[in-house]
């Protein structure tokens, strides 16, 4: 099964958490499949309705208390629920970058990098960005861009490791450790909802060094959505808060959105 | 019995209470000395709240900075350099390993110190921004892991070479070699990481030499070498003066007596100055190897004559007291004016000058104490049997050693060829004075190790490589005036109303928003604050107006909040296009002078992520022309594994932006020069906006404190100089013997200069603080001299009967000084510090220089000014009685407050030339006035009670 999971942004690109009707498991003796936690997990925090739409607010914060915005509108829409989706994210803060789009066509497959794009209006240009990995910076912020494109669930082995009244804890090991610059991730897991409360980044030498957490969690429609997370780096001592707004679903976005086309000129709805 | 008889008996009789006494007082300080606190950087030596050491640390905090750590990797063997992937893997190991250097801090077990990981500069930690075949731009680790292959090794040759960040930085441009940057939490975790960093490499195998260096390392470790220095070289010099003196006289327990007596002083001055709660900083940890030589040369004074004089028949106790006699007098003056010598300088204002200066003049002051009091008590110790076959007479009878013969012989020459000898100095000094002239003031403290320590190797080689190992930052603010802001609000508002212009084709509503803009501009403009601040009010007015506003206007205010955000993004300085252009100039300037080897700028990373934006090609690695263009660049350099790498460069605000410079050279005057450089730019250059620029840095703030060190010390040098005269005058009750007295150091120390001059050593800190040195022992030979001078005359009656006397034990002593302390200063030699070297050197040419002078020069003098010299002797006078006395001494007065003031106040030399010029004839009058009262006649009159006004004078 093909399943991505990944929260925050993601969970702002209208990624929102169904209310699980009748997947919760009864409180009882049985040991929950393992695959089946982090599956529900992955489509609950990533693949609500065929699209969606939000407005964002970033606030990085750096180690001395220097604050920075960033607004985007994002907008994604699945081509298919668990595997490939596409997002368009439109710039409005800081003014001088105000026009600038990305747009991505996910690939769900482990050997099929995304396709990227970029428009940037001051240099009047359209580049494809190939990236040797997806754990760069997302435009400066604490959030790396697999955070917002997601993270294949195959890249990892999962581990149960916990289980209390309200949550599971799930250890995820990367198969290829030199890709990544962490040695395991632990996920918690709210068990009613399924949404990822807080995942917890563990460095090559076993300290915790990267935490993300969904400060706030609304129904929105009738999807569970995370409408405020923060991500803190402990090595830098910065911190990354996202807030959405204005978060829409099934609002039937057009394919057509998602093409090199429409980088230069988004329609109006999409960037308002 | 007079005072000094008084002291020297009392020490005879009582000698088990003295030795008691001293061994209690030398243990309690002592037992202070293992609550020592360390203190080894060199920034200390400006006080903390020093402006350039603030805006040092503001700069750092502001973006970022640490100290870092400089590792040099390279590989001469291998043909493709360091770019084979067995190299490479070297280095990226290391890398894995640096980041690895990490402690809990001993205040808080809940932070961490050591090397930054996420700042650390490294092939596999910095990213490589390219093209991706066309119309793609990659964004890549440089070197994410090892290369397996040579073609993978070559390919991150390529990208690093094709990213001016990185060239010359990371990479040396010849390939041949590899730095990783390493800041670090603190200054003081250098040493540690510098030696964890050897033991590590020291595990590897392959044809990589290592290097590590850096100021921070240099500095670091010199303080830890240095306190190992203390530990060789002061005991290894007490050993050979130990030796000599065991060679002189023939006597062991006795020359155990002045090791005691440095013991004493040396364990007391630390003792007190660690219990007062100073932390040993790297001058104060000089005070034992020069309290040392001082406080032996008194107790050698009285081992020499004991030695000279001791017969069997005399005995000890009355030898002593003969001894004490003759010398107690020149032994305070010596001790007192090299105390005033060393006190002047806590008149510097530099911190830790103050403490060493004081310490060093108590320390002198207590080794006096130790041995007026301890010698002669020791030697009441020592049984009178064991004194069999001591003495000269004893060992040597009527038989001349070599050294008797020759000051004998240098006797008759002052005698018979004074003229001569006078004008052999007299070249001497004209020699000097030129070699004074050409001294350069220098310094740079990787210099202190000697060039085959492994810092200062690993500073040649990697300069030889890189950009450079020495950090300067370079800080540049908008500097906007009242008028430019309202000037700006004028243009802003015309603007506004072109835009209404614009506007009004496509929203009818245009004019009355535009009106309402006009009207936001002139009411709600802050009259304080700037443009952002103006922009800010404005921004949020025309939002809530947005907000409100019907559908029609709506639209309008939409439009003039893009435009009034846009303006508010503009206006920050650092994203301008035309002001990070004259950055890249003054940039390309400086690159240009030869001095700095690479500088690093915001207007580099948007050149770079400029070019591959566009399409890759060299012509295109240019500042695009608008702002925005810049702020799109810049966010896409954020899309980077490192985003916050630009917040090194320039704050977040944009407001602040600083060129990171790498110098091949440490030394002041390169830095200097760099200075000079900068502002011949601004000069010539008027900037697009109005820039303030200030500089940060260790390499910056080295040129600072050791300028101002330089500087000050040349001046308490100068005031100590004029207060060692006024002592000598008062000494001798005439000024005249005054400055006979300050000839041999005066020649002494220019000689030592000129010589420093003419043989091109740097004049750096080492020898500014040795000055203070020279002038208290320089002077000490001279009082000696001259004190057994006046009295072997008024013994004698003539010079001619009284020199020869003069060259026999008086002479002698002074030789014998000379050897025991030059040559138990040669290990220092040895030493792979340079302070120490310097101190080595420094102290065998103050002894044999001073000596030289004192025995040829003094004699000669008084050889052709007899008549003048002596006629006053017989009928001394009450100094306040002396008018030209008086004189003299007032003038010299003035002169040190004067030059004390202008160390302290900020008053300029002119100034105080005419406050000067003022005060001296009035203290003239005032001394003609004195000279002329009742007393002194009554003086006068009764010439014989002169005797004992002497006396009362001498406290």
């Amino acid at each position: 099964m093909r399943a991505i999971w990944i929260l925050t942004l993601a969970l702002a690109l209208g990624i929102s958490v169904y209310a699980w009707a009748g997947a919760e498991p009864a409180p009882g003796d049985e040991k929950p499949d393992i695959q089946e936690i982090v599956s529900k997990a992955n489509i609950v925090a990533y693949y609500q309705g065929n699209d969606g739409k939000a407005k964002v607010k970033m606030v990085i914060t750096d180690k001395s208390g220097n604050k920075r915005e960033r607004e985007f509108i994002i907008l994604r829409k699945d081509v298919k629920d668990g595997g490939d989706q596409n997002y368009f994210v439109y710039f409005h803060m800081p003014a001088d970058v105000r026009g600038m789009t990305y747009m991505v066509n996910k690939h769900a497959q482990l050997d099929k990098d995304d396709d990227r794009w970029l428009y940037m209006p001051a240099l009047d240009l359209v580049k494809r960005i190939a990236a040797g990995d997806k754990r760069t910076s997302f435009v400066g912020s604490d959030f790396l861009y697999e955070d917002v494109s997601g993270r294949s669930l195959d890249e990892d082995t999962h581990e149960l490791i916990q289980t209390t009244e309200q949550i599971y804890v799930v250890k995820n090991v990367p198969k290829k450790p030199d890709a990544v610059e962490f040695s395991y991730f632990n996920v918690a897991i709210d068990r009613k909802t399924f949404v990822p409360m807080k995942m917890e980044f563990f460095d090559k030498q076993g300290r915790l060094y990267r935490t993300i957490e969904s400060k706030k969690v609304e129904k929105i429609q009738e999807f569970y959505t995370v409408v405020k997370s923060e991500v803190k780096d402990l090595k830098k001592e910065s911190k990354t808060e996202m807030e959405f707004s204005e978060v829409q679903y099934n609002i039937n976005l057009s394919d057509d959105l998602f093409t090199e086309r429409y980088l230069r000129r988004p329609p109006r709805e999409a960037i308002r | 019995m007079n005072i000094k008889q008084k002291i020297t008996d009392f020490s005879l009789r009582r000698h088990k209470a003295v030795a008691i006494a001293i061994a209690i007082i030398t243990l309690a300080l002592g037992a202070l000395i293992p609550l020592i606190k360390v203190d080894t950087d060199p920034e200390n030596m400006l006080s903390a709240d020093e402006p350039v050491r603030l805006f040092h640390n503001q700069t750092k905090e502001r973006f970022a900075l640490s100290d870092i750590v400089v590792v040099g990797i390279v590989n001469n063997k291998d043909p493709n350099g360091v770019f084979n992937s067995a190299s490479l893997t070297r280095v990226y190991e290391l890398t894995e390993f640096a980041k690895t250097l990490r402690w809990t801090d001993e205040n808080d077990p809940n932070h961490q110190v050591g090397v930054i990981e996420v700042d650390l500069l490294a092939p596999s930690t910095v990213d490589h921004i390219g093209q991706g075949g066309p119309g793609v731009v990659t964004f890549e680790w440089l070197m994410k892991k090892p290369p397996a292959t040579q073609a993978q090794a070559d390919e991150i040759r390529n990208k690093a070479m094709s990213n001016p960040l990185l060239k010359g930085t990371i990479v040396s441009e010849d390939g041949k070699a590899i730095c990783l940057y390493l800041p670090i939490t603190s200054k003081d975790l250098s040493h540690r990481v510098y030696q964890a960093l050897n033991a590590e490499i020291a595990k590897y195998a392959g044809e990589e030499e290592y290097h590590i260096t850096g100021l921070p390392v240099a500095e670091d470790t010199f303080g830890v070498e240095m306190f190992i220095q203390m530990a060789i070289s002061a005991p290894l010099a007490m050993a050979v003066i130990f030796i000599l003196m065991l060679l002189f006289f023939r006597k062991l327990v006795l020359v155990i007596s002045p090791m005691i007596v440095a013991m004493v002083s040396v364990i007391s001055t630390m003792g007190l100055l660690i219990g007062f709660g100073y932390p040993v900083h790297i001058m104060s940890s000089m005070i034992p190897i020069f309290l040392m030589p001082i406080s032996v040369v008194d107790s050698v004074h009285i081992l020499s004559e004991f030695f000279d004089r001791y017969t069997k028949s005399k005995g000890r106790r009355e030898t002593m007291m003969e001894v004490m006699d003759s010398l107690f007098t020149p032994m305070l003056y010596t001790s007192l004016t090299s105390a005033a010598g060393f006190f002047s300088l806590a008149l510097t204002p530099i911190p830790p000058v103050q403490v060493f200066g004081v310490f060093v003049g108590l320390g002198i002051m207590l080794a006096w104490v130790a041995t007026v009091t301890f010698v002669p008590a020791y030697v009441m110790m020592i049984r009178e049997k064991s004194l069999e076959n001591f003495g000269r007479e004893a060992q040597h009878g009527d038989k001349q050693t070599w050294l008797t013969r020759l000051l004998h012989g240098a006797g008759r020459l002052t005698y018979s060829s004074a003229k001569p000898i006078l004008v052999v100095f007299l070249v001497i000094i004209a020699v000097a004075i030129y070699g004074i002239t050409r001294i350069e003031i220098n310094d740079n403290p990787v210099k202190w190790f000697s060039r085959g320590h492994p810092i200062r190797r690993a500073d040649i080689e990697l300069n030889s490589h890189f950009g450079g190992t020495y950090m300067a930052y370079l800080a540049l603010d908008p500097n906007e005036t009242k008028t430019d802001y309202y000037e700006y609000i004028d243009t802003l508002r015309r603007r506004a109303v072109e835009k209404g212009a614009e506007l009004k084709a496509e929203f009818p509503e245009a004019s009355t928003v535009t009106s309402e803009i006009e009207k936001l501009l002139l009411e709600e403009a802050p009259g304080d604050g700037g443009k952002t601040e103006l922009l800010e009010t404005i921004v949020k007015a025309v939002r809530e107006k947005e907000a409100s506003a019907p559908k029609a206007q709506a639209d309008v205010w939409y439009e003039f909040l893009d435009f009034f955000e846009l303006e508010a993004e503009a206006v920050k300085p650092f994203k301008q296009p035309e002001v990070l252009r004259y950055i890249s100039r003054l940039q390309e300037h400086l690159a240009k002078t030869g001095l700095v080897g690479k500088s690093n700028s915001v207007a580099d990373v948007v050149k770079k992520v400029y070019q591959e934006l566009i399409d890759g090609k060299r012509e295109n690695n240019r500042i695009p022309d608008t702002s925005p263009a810049v702020a799109q660049c810049l966010i896409q350099f954020q899309s980077s594994h490192n985003p916050d790498d630009l917040w090194h460069f320039v704050t977040t605000d944009y407001m602040h932006t600083n060129i990171w410079l790498q110098l091949t050279s440490g030394d002041n005057k390169d830095m200097q020069k760099v200075v000079a450089a900068v502002d011949k730019f601004f000069r010539d250059n008027p900037p697009p906006i109005k820039l303030n620029y200030h500089w940060a840095g260790l390499t910056y703030i080295n040129v600072v404190w050791q300028d101002k060190m330089v500087w000050g010390m040349l001046q308490s040098f100068l005031g100590s100089f004029v207060i060692v005269f006024i002592m000598m005058a008062v000494l001798f009750r005439s000024a005249l013997w005054g400055l006979i007295c300050m000839i041999p150091l005066t020649i002494t120390i220019a000689a030592i200069y000129g010589i420093i001059g003419l043989v091109g050593k740097d004049y750096d800190m080492p020898v500014a603080v040795l000055s203070a040195l020279t002038l208290g022992m320089a002077v000490d030979f001279a009082i000696h001299f001259l004190e057994r001078a006046r009295t072997a005359y008024s013994q004698a009656g003539s010079w001619a009967k009284a020199a020869p006397e003069m060259f026999g034990e008086p002479a002698r002593a002074i030789s014998r000084n000379v050897l025991v302390i030059a040559v138990g200063f040669l290990p220092p030699l040895a030493a792979p510090l340079i302070p120490y070297k310097t101190v080595g050197i420094f102290l065998c040419a103050i002894m044999v220089l001073s000596g030289a002078v004192t025995l040829l020069v003094l004699p000669a003098m008084i050889t052709l000014f007899e008549k003048r010299l002596f006629k006053p002797a017989a009928e001394p006078i009450r100094p306040s009685c002396n008018c030209g006395f008086c004189v003299v001494i007032s003038a010299a007065s003035v002169l040190i407050v004067a030059l004390n003031i202008h160390q302290f106040a900020i008053v300029g030399w002119t100034k105080l030339v005419w406050i000067s010029a003022a005060a001296i004839p009035v203290m003239a009058l005032a001394c003609g006035v004195m000279s002329r009262r009742r007393l002194c006649k009554l003086v006068e009159n009764k010439k014989q009670q002169t005797e004992s006004g002497e006396k009362s004078n001498d406290g």
